[in-house]
């Protein structure tokens, strides 16, 4: 979502002497739920619950679901909620329940890139500010009702600005190939699970000699002998 | 050859057709269950016929039936005979909480007095209250049923067989008895 | 739209919020009776046990509201809220008649319900973590994998819709439906009506609250109240399931009917899907997890997918 392509839907930047002294109630309600934001974006960093923190990032996302929504990018919202509420915090939240997630706190949950971290995170939220103040000043938006609307969101999106939005795909593309080959490990092969039969015991009955056998033969035999059953 | 989700759609119309009939659920306490004839619901005491002989109590595997018990001297019906005794049956009770429903007093009683009631609403809340004295026990000799009736070809009991003999025994004797007192006449 | 047309709506929401669900269980205590030989409930309310729910929920009130001493408590005490509240607001969404029948109509209404029913989800995966429990870990663990699964296909199938529809408005697609829908549209709703059921996890998708395996999953440590909530949280899925399904593949209110009483269509045809959840509730065992998982990525997916293909061709051939 651009800022060009909100101007162009809502009308033209009317530079007037609007006061920022007098906020309506959008203003008011947009500032408080900022304010949400980034009280629980911070809690989320600096807990040192691993799923609080997972937690508090859920009403961080979701109160910048609620920001777009009052500025009536109403499409976007609900990809937010969509991507990051349904599945990315679910995905996160399934790592951390697969991983160590104990109840309480986390005694190695600091990171010693704290601080790095922090400078990261404070230098690209500069820019970001810098940006948008230098390109916007005190230019006045009005936010017609419609102006976020999936129709407008896909017309701007596949019209003016088609070739960022190809350029982040093959990106994701990129990071997907890469997450396969990393998770694939290094030319290592995995023999295929077995179902459906008894793994290494021996037979009910015998005098343990197919289990000796078994056991004498150089493990990386024993996925070729055993038939690989799929199903 | 089948086409591939045979057997799901097979499942689904055998859970319909169940649902469109009729159901075989029993509404017990609004309506009564019918049993078969042999039920073991209970245990059912004729004290008339019981002669204290201690035999259900003693055959019985986990000693649930108690009886208490006394002797009775009956006067002697003919002077020159020796007094008679008898045994009264004093108490006569059933221990529920520990019976198993064995039937053995049942099969062992000599004189036909235990027999399987089908009654079974006798619960308690107090395993103490399931010990069932005699009145009860006697009152459910009311809901036991009828035997079953013999098979057509079986053979004939022991005491009507006996008892017909007697009869016949007495009829022949009888009808000796009134040729004799013709060939007199 | 004035202040009074707003809270009608909301009050009428809540409503259907409250009584649908239990309409949909008593539905399904006494089909699922019958369908196994039974009479199913009998006394409550006299008449064919109409009040067992009721009962239920007065019995539910009445427990004692216990939080484990290894849980999370605030944690615990949250997650049925987090998984019960987002239903509500996407009967809000659902358009029930023509001409603004609709809780409150939304322009990308379709991504919106979409999104909003994902949000339950989290709510389970805090009871699943909060109940300081292995099985309601496990339970936890198998819902997000469901969930991350089966969402895909869901969004796919809701999309050729959107696409054959050319909006995303749930009115709007129900203004557009036409007959010729039902053969062309059938695969997606085959799709999006199975990965409904399994974002429900109903059976034969229920792993994740496997009674038999892992107790009752993430609901394990729940009782009273709460517990009441998670069960009335899956009926209005059921609910609100059939209801999408209605709407986004059968046609809404389209109906013989007048449009004064469409209403009554939409209605019918949601009962009638709720009937098929409980119907194959009924009739198939419990898939195994890792075959939940080979059906959503090697049958569903692919399948939205051809729908989605076939979708596009026919589009661009009509217009």
């Amino acid at each position: 979502m651009s800022a060009a392509a909100l101007l162009a839907a809502t009308g033209p930047l009317d530079p007037a002497a609007r006061s920022f002294l007098s906020p309506t109630g959008v203003e008011i309600v947009f500032l408080l739920v900022g304010i949400a934001v980034l009280g629980s974006a911070v809690v989320a960093v600096t807990t040192k619950q691993l799923v609080h923190a997972a937690l508090w990032l859920v009403a961080a996302l979701g109160g910048l679901a609620v920001e777009f929504l009052l500025l009536t990018a109403e499409f976007v919202a609900w990809v937010q909620v969509l991507i990051y509420l349904g599945s990315v915090v679910v995905l996160v939240l399934f790592g951390l329940m697969l991983t160590k997630a104990p109840i309480g706190r986390s005694p190695d949950a600091d990171s010693k890139n704290r601080w790095v971290a922090l400078v990261v995170a404070l230098a690209s939220a500069g820019t970001l500010v810098t940006l948008v103040v230098d390109a916007f000043r005190t230019s006045w938006i009005d936010l017609g009702a419609g102006g976020g609307s999936a129709a407008v969101t896909g017309a701007s999106l596949f019209r003016t600005w088609v070739l960022p939005f190809e350029a982040l795909s093959v990106l994701l593309l990129a990071a997907l190939v890469g997450a396969i080959v990393l998770s694939r490990g290094a030319g290592r092969r995995v023999p295929a699970p077995r179902s459906g039969r008894i793994r290494a015991g021996r037979p009910v009955g015998s005098n343990g000699t197919v289990a000796q056998r078994a056991a004498a033969a150089p493990p990386a035999e024993a996925p070729e002998t055993a038939p690989a059953e799929e199903s | 050859m089948s086409f591939p989700g045979a057997g799901l759609a097979k499942g689904l119309a055998v859970t319909l057709r169940t649902m469109t009939r009729k159901t075989v659920t029993a509404q017990y306490p609004d309506a009564q269950p019918s049993l078969p004839p042999r039920s073991r619901g209970v245990i059912a005491l004729l004290e008339e016929n019981c002669t204290v002989c201690m035999l259900c109590a003693r055959e019985c595997p986990d000693w649930c039936i108690y009886i208490d018990s006394h002797k009775e001297t009956l006067p002697a019906a003919d002077p020159n005979a020796r007094a008679r005794t008898r045994n009264v049956l004093d108490r006569f009770a059933i221990d529920f909480s520990l019976c198993m429903y064995c039937g053995i007093c049942i099969e062992v009683c000599p004189f036909d007095a235990l027999f399987w009631s089908p009654e079974f609403e006798y619960a308690e809340t107090d395993i103490l209250e399931l010990t069932h004295e005699r009145d009860r026990l006697r009152e459910w000799m009311w809901t036991v049923p009828v035997p079953p009736a013999l098979d057509p070809a079986a053979e004939e009991p022991k005491e009507i067989a006996s008892a017909r003999k007697a009869a016949d025994k007495l009829a022949a004797a009888a009808a000796a008895a009134l040729e004799q007192g013709g060939d007199a006449q | 739209m004035n202040l009074f047309d707003t809270v009608l709506r909301c009050v009428a929401t809540l409503v259907v919020f409250l009584t649908l669900p239990l309409v949909i269980g008593q539905t399904e205590h006494k089909v699922m009776a019958h369908m196994q030989g039974r009479l199913g409930p009998m006394y409550a309310g006299g008449f064919h046990g109409w009040a067992q729910l009721i009962a239920d929920g007065v019995k539910f009130a009445q427990k004692e509201d216990i939080v484990p001493a290894g849980a999370d408590r605030r944690i615990f005490q949250l997650a049925p809220a987090v998984s019960l509240l987002p239903y509500l607001f996407v009967l809000l969404a659902i358009p029930v008649g023509p001409d603004g029948f609709v809780g409150q109509a939304i322009d990308a209404g379709l991504f919106f319900v979409l999104a909003v029913m994902g949000v339950g989800v989290i709510g389970k995966l805090m009871a699943g973590w909060a109940s300081a429990n292995k099985f309601s870990l496990l339970g936890g663990l198998r819902t997000a994998a469901q969930l991350m699964s089966y969402e895909l296909p869901m969004v796919l199938a809701a999309a050729s819709v959107a696409m054959a529809a050319g909006t995303l408005s749930l009115p709007g697609i129900v203004d557009a439906w036409q007959w010729y829908w039902i053969p062309w549209q059938i695969i997606g709703a085959f799709v999006f009506f199975t990965a409904g059921l399994a974002e429900l996890q109903r059976p034969p998708f229920d792993m994740p609250v496997a009674d038999s395996e892992i107790i009752f999953g993430a609901y394990t440590e729940y009782t009273g109240l709460r517990f009441a909530l998670f069960l009335l949280s899956e009926y209005v899925g059921i609910l609100v399931v059939s209801a999408l399904t209605a709407v986004l593949f059968l046609g809404g209110w389209h109906g013989p009917l007048p449009d004064q009483l469409g209403w009554l269509w939409t209605l019918l045809k949601t009962f009638a899907l709720a009937f098929v959840v409980i119907w194959l509730r009924v009739t198939y065992p419990r898939l195994r997890e890792d075959q939940l998982m080979r059906f959503a990525w090697t049958v569903l997916i692919p399948l939205a997918l051809v729908q989605l293909a076939l979708t596009g061709i026919i589009k661009v051939a009509i217009s």
